[in-house]
């Protein structure tokens, strides 16, 4: 086998390899590079309701009253007063904010978005451990297929001919860019 | 095709049964053995900056837009503190609200002027999605928070 053989080969194989992480890694890319603009985890998503004031008292009494008005059979995973006004409590999709004179509760939900939730996690590295190892070997497939891409024709189309110019673009494109951002 | 299939869901069930485990970790391992209360942290700062402390409470609020954050409740009423990692060291998910954590850090103690209260309003205004009335600033403001690299959640399903 001449090297430029093994050279497609291993760029074809580590590129079928790369296909999984490449949609992961790129999707959630788009995504996280908007994180400015929305959450891309979650959906968060805030409603009101409005019930007879709670009288302020001990903390128990006031979670039992609170549920029997807002109608929740469920008890909460815990609960919280911010503030002497204020009683929170806490379930698994949602966190209802109580104004304890008032009445006027806000309902905040937060929703794992799907298939981008577990995108970002992986893409952000959360679960470390493992995950860092298969990261740090999908960085170095990318490496591998960008040297090896470079190969893989040759001839006017290879890295003698265009090639070469669109190599020169994508390699002069972050140095330039970087080069603005330095002296904008 | 078939085999390769059932493979991939059989791995993907595998970790899904390992991230429903009872206790989550997130970052380092936690090493101290004695957990201070948030209070006694509340009623002497000083005593406790630069120190590094293991602290226990439900988690109350979650940093919206990066997750680098999570605020505890106290074992008092009306207290809090919050737990700060630098950014994508852990990334806590907002689904953690309710549960209680125990974290453990370095304690600092900041006193912000209204000038900086006011522009880190703005900010958590937009990170929390929450409006911000500057009237709530009316002097100088002691901020105690924990920075560190450990934590544990209890029942934590991973999302």
């Amino acid at each position: 086998m001449n090297w430029r053989r093994l050279n497609n080969v291993l760029h074809r194989d580590i590129g079928y390899l790369a296909v999984g992480l490449s949609i992961v890694y790129g999707v959630s890319g788009v995504a996280v590079n908007h994180k400015a603009d929305w959450n891309p985890s979650y959906r968060v998503g805030k409603t009101f309701q409005q019930i007879d004031p709670v009288a302020a008292g001990d903390r128990d009494g006031m979670v039992r009253e609170a549920l029997e008005k807002l109608g929740i059979d469920q008890a909460p995973r815990s609960a919280f007063r911010p503030n002497p006004e204020t009683l929170q409590l806490f379930f698994r999709q949602a966190t209802y904010s109580i104004d304890l004179p008032s009445g006027a509760v806000v309902i905040e939900a937060a929703r794992a978005r799907p298939v981008l939730f577990e995108f970002n996690q992986l893409h952000l590295n959360t679960p470390k451990r493992l995950w860092t190892v298969v990261a740090d070997l999908y960085a170095v497939a990318l490496v591998a297929l960008a040297v090896t891409g470079m190969f893989v024709l040759k001839g006017r189309t290879g890295i003698t001919g265009r090639g070469a110019w669109l190599t020169a673009v994508g390699v002069l494109l972050p140095g330039l860019y970087w080069v603005y951002y330095l002296y904008r | 095709m078939r085999r390769v299939f059932t493979i991939a869901v059989v791995l993907f069930a595998c970790a899904s049964l390992v991230l429903a485990a009872g206790v989550k970790k997130y970052g380092k391992d936690l090493t101290l053995k004695e957990t201070t209360k948030i209070s006694a942290i509340h009623a002497q700062p000083d005593a406790f900056t630069g120190k590094k402390v293991k602290v226990q409470g439900p988690i109350v609020e979650v940093c919206e837009m990066k997750g680098c954050w999570i605020a505890l409740g106290s074992d008092k009423e009306f207290q809090t503190i919050r737990f700060k990692v630098d950014d994508g060291v852990i990334v806590f998910p907002m689904t953690a609200k309710g549960l209680t954590a125990t974290v453990e850090g370095v304690v600092t103690v900041e006193t912000l002027s209204v000038e900086q209260q006011l522009a880190q309003g703005k900010e958590m205004e937009k990170e929390m999605n929450k409006p911000f009335d500057p009237k709530t600033v009316k002097g100088p403001k002691t901020v105690i928070m924990i920075k560190g690299e450990a934590a544990e959640i209890q029942d934590a399903a991973g999302r």
